[in-house]
């Protein structure tokens, strides 16, 4: 018989979830489990099982390369298209034409588009690549800070999308005051493009909308860092260095400090410069070919899987630094966090694995796996709303 | 210049990745680049020392040049003596 369908390493995100619940005592994650977060947007949004294009708005596809291997291609932003005559060498290609860039994968050797697209700050993959990062590293180290038992850890969270805001989320039900930091010039664009996720993500979050272009802005930013407790952030390392933001620095010098650096493939060396988002940093995870190596047909399984399993390995092991007292800069790294947990669930128990991988593929087409649908318990604050409370010697430019 | 063609300076670190071009000579520092560096490195130009910065895209005011950082150095970029200009990066959408 075959296997009920379910998103496969939802079990391995029960069991972070179960400690996670287990070490901050809240009843609110215990409530929760990994179906829930790993299938909730696409429940929610009626997303279907996808194969070589990626659920929802079908944003990644998987498609095949001169050599054999398998390329993985997200692309999202009208400016990432004006990229791809640069990636295969073609100054005609037609940029708009899904099946042109599919012919000019397939002119290719995947290990070579791989490596111009990172170049050229695609995000891109391959089926079969080793992620060049460690999941969780320590980046930087400083002072510790002793708090009473009663202390509401303060969380300034600066990251977008989905695993960032998941870990403010689940330190939010965690029981700390989160306060969502955007930027005009780079908000948050789910907030406008799926409210439904956002809200879930968001709620009970401060809104404070801080011009990072501005100094006097960015200072004021900084302070309200440097009295804060968590700073979760998932830009490219370079772009809060540009901005004069040197979260290390920062971390060594603020007592108690947990610093929470989400990158698609690593905060150090080269892998800094890529970008990755869910659904490629699913496949340099691994977890297409295990679905090919399961199932004969290789396809996306679930729906970003690299950003909720990154928020929740981001939120305990933030926790845990943050129950140790030292400051610390720890990065995660979706494509190894991926990696890690389908080589956990392959020790854990490989033939539930290989049978929910199967079932995964046999159903494509299909509505995801249903779960009920979180009701908000506390309000979804508008954009800036609480600015003026968090950054109260905020000077405008 | 085809796309995908990587130019490096003659005066400074900075390396490029050719997204479009037209005819005209790309420089850096305010020396034509090249494939390969030359052996003796060429005198970076001051009106072309402001800097590159990793992974910002440049464009020239007609749209017929676009070049991005791919490894940034002291020099600036121009076309035929003309300085090329930072194209805004616009934050990823919701999903994908």
């Amino acid at each position: 018989m075959a296997a009920a369908l379910s998103i496969p390493l939802a079990r391995w995100a029960d069991r972070r979830i179960e400690v996670l619940a287990d070490e901050t005592a809240a009843a609110a994650i215990a409530a929760l489990d990994g179906t829930t977060l790993l299938g909730e947007r696409g429940s929610n949004g009626g997303y279907r099982v996808p194969g070589h294009v990626s659920a929802g708005i079908g944003g990644s596809r998987l498609m095949p390369t001169r050599d054999g291997g398998w390329f993985a291609l997200t692309l999202i932003r009208k400016e990432d298209r004006e990229l791809l005559p640069a990636l295969f060498a073609d100054a005609g290609l037609a940029t708009d034409d899904d099946a042109a860039i599919a012919a000019a994968v397939l002119r290719n050797d995947c290990a070579g588009l791989v490596a111009r697209g990172r170049s050229l700050g695609l995000p891109v993959a391959s089926a079969d690549e080793i992620p060049a990062s460690a999941p969780v590293e320590v980046l930087a180290r400083g002072p510790r800070r002793d708090r009473p038992a009663d202390h509401v850890p303060l969380v300034v969270d600066l990251s977008a999308i989905w695993a960032g805001p998941l870990a403010g989320h689940l330190l939010w039900l965690a029981g700390a005051d989160v306060v969502k930091v955007e930027s005009p010039s780079r908000p948050d664009l789910i907030r406008r493009d799926d409210p439904a996720t956002f809200d879930i993500i968001n709620q009970g979050k401060a809104s404070a909308l801080v011009d990072l272009d501005c100094e006097a802005e960015r200072e004021a930013l900084v302070a309200l860092i440097r009295r804060a407790d968590f700073v979760i952030e998932s830009s490219r390392p370079r772009a809060l260095r540009h901005f004069g933001i040197d979260a290390d620095a920062l971390v060594r010098e603020t007592l108690g400090l947990v610093w929470l650096t989400v990158t698609g493939h690593g905060a150090r060396g080269e892998p800094a410069h890529w970008t990755g988002i869910g659904n490629d940093c699913g496949v340099a995870g691994g977890l297409s070919r295990a679905l090919a190596d399961a199932a004969g047909e290789i396809g996306y399984v679930g729906d970003a899987i690299a950003d909720p399993l990154t928020g929740i390995t981001a939120a305990l092991e933030g926790w845990r630094a943050h129950a140790r007292g030292e400051a610390c800069r720890i990065g995660f790294a979706m494509s190894a966090i991926v990696a890690s947990a389908l080589d956990e669930e392959r020790t854990f128990d490989p033939l539930l694995l290989e049978a929910e991988l199967r079932a995964w593929a046999a159903a494509v087409g299909e509505l995801f796996p249903a779960v009920p649908r979180r009701r908000l318990a506390a309000p979804v604050r508008d954009l800036g709303a609480d600015t003026g409370r968090y950054l109260a010697s905020l000077a405008r430019c | 210049m085809k796309p995908g063609t990587r130019l490096k300076s003659a005066a400074c670190d900075t390396e490029v990745m050719v997204i479009r071009a037209a005819d005209g000579t790309i420089e850096c520092g305010g020396a034509p680049m090249g494939e390969a560096k030359p052996d003796e490195a060429a005198p970076l130009s001051a009106d072309f020392s402001a800097g590159t910065l990793m992974g910002k895209r440049y464009v020239d005011t007609d749209g017929k040049y676009e070049l991005l950082c791919v490894k940034p150095g002291k020099g600036s970029l121009s076309v035929d003596g003309v300085a090329l200009v930072v194209k805004d990066a616009k934050p990823l959408p919701a999903s994908d």
